[in-house]
């Protein structure tokens, strides 16, 4: 393959953030503009105020020029991700987040802190999320088993940020386990 | 660390050499043992690469101990503690223990196999997380801090098989203490956490 070695291992982060880019979310627009056809879609028509739903990159695209004021998802606030740190903290399993939540977050947090309520509270809270979440899949990696692997609501980020060295110390067991059932 | 007929590493494990006791006088084959005996004499010990050891070992022209490096000293250690022992320390150059290991595993009888199976794969998982811990570590650091840490951190990262950490490593050098097969997944774990860093630190918009 003639891709280079860092991008044979896995998606990178970017990558995933523009597969995030094409979810729905909801903005209030600040223009006018018809239903217009895009290659994913036909989106629109924008009709302040009433709000509109189109995808993460318009919206991220509209912000940008100042055109639109993003509606946070309703996962993203204090008060819910809080709810879920104490979750993830007295649990032993993940607590189930939106599968990209991570990108998305990013995402919003970089262009419209301003439309969010509390932006810095919500990126200490993610913070503390991830690494809540981090320190369980550490733990799963001592339990690690050759031949499966199960991530109950992982999100897309943290299996792809497990995945290389995940996938590579498994094939090595599979090779040192002897008798794939002796065991079982 | 794969068993493919192009890798390197499997062609590294196999070059390791083990000891057999011959059963049988055979003549003319002298130059085995690297002597300048022209025979190998019944009951005589010699070094030979595992790869030519299977077909004898097989055809039952000889017989062979467990090699040092999987020896019951090496296997205590383990129990005791698998992250303080210097896995590639106990085989030669490349540094592959589990590589070897399992080239052994395949020769020997089933319940030694699956003896030796059991302390590999145990080995492997135990000092997996420090590998992983590490490798996190080290990536957080970033570049420049990667030089000066702890003592038994260094240690233990030095003394990783090759598997644990990636051969073409800038850490790697000839002494490498850590066998091949865990040095890989030092640096795909390093790599990963890497990617997370940057995109997390990342906020620049304005090339959209």
């Amino acid at each position: 393959m003639s891709l280079p070695q860092s991008l044979r291992a896995s998606v990178s982060p970017p990558e995933l953030e523009l597969i995030a880019s094409q979810q729905l979310i909801e903005i209030v627009p600040l223009i006018s503009m018809e239903k217009t056809a895009f290659i994913s879609g036909a989106y629109g028509p924008l009709r302040p105020p009433n709000k509109a739903r189109v995808p993460l990159w318009m919206a991220v695209n509209l912000k940008m020029k100042k055109k639109c004021h993003i509606v946070a998802p309703s996962w993203l606030n204090v008060e819910y991700l809080q709810e879920h740190l104490a979750l993830e903290l007295s649990q032993q399993t993940f607590s189930s987040l939106p599968f990209r939540f991570t990108e998305i977050a990013k995402v919003i947090l970089d262009v419209a802190s301003d439309d969010l309520e509390n932006p810095d509270k919500i990126r200490s809270l993610m913070k503390d999320l991830r690494e809540a979440r981090q320190a369980k899949s550490r733990e799963g990696l001592k339990t690690l088993d050759h031949s499966e692997l199960s991530l109950p609501n992982l999100c897309s980020m943290e299996i792809n940020e497990i995945r290389p060295y995940f996938v590579q110390s498994m094939s090595i067991l599979t090779q040192l386990v002897r008798d794939p059932l002796r065991n079982a | 660390m794969d068993f493919d007929y192009f890798s390197i590493e499997a062609i590294l494990a196999e070059n390791q050499k083990i000891q057999c006791t011959f059963k049988h006088d055979i003549p003319g084959m002298g130059h085995l043992g690297g002597g300048s005996e022209r025979d190998i004499a019944m009951l005589s010990k010699i070094q030979i690469p595992i790869w030519l050891a299977y077909t004898i070992i097989y055809s039952d022209w000889a017989e062979f101990n467990i090699p040092a490096p999987f020896s019951s000293r090496v296997r205590n250690a383990l129990k005791a503690e698998a992250c303080s022992v210097r896995l590639s320390n106990l085989v030669g150059a490349g540094g592959l223990w589990y590589g070897f290991g399992k080239t052994i595993m395949d020769i020997v009888s089933d319940e030694q196999a699956n003896e030796m199976s059991d302390m590999l794969s145990k080995a492997f998982r135990d000092r997996l997380l420090e590998v992983v811990d590490q490798a996190q570590h080290f990536a957080a650091l970033g570049q420049a801090g990667a030089g000066s840490s702890g003592n038994t951190a260094q240690a233990f990262r030095e003394g990783l098989d090759t598997t644990e950490r990636e051969r073409k490593s800038s850490l790697h050098h000839k002494n490498c203490k850590i066998p091949l097969e865990q040095v890989q997944v030092f640096y795909l774990a390093q790599e990963s956490a890497r990617r997370m860093k940057r995109w997390n630190e990342d906020s620049d918009r304005t090339r959209h």
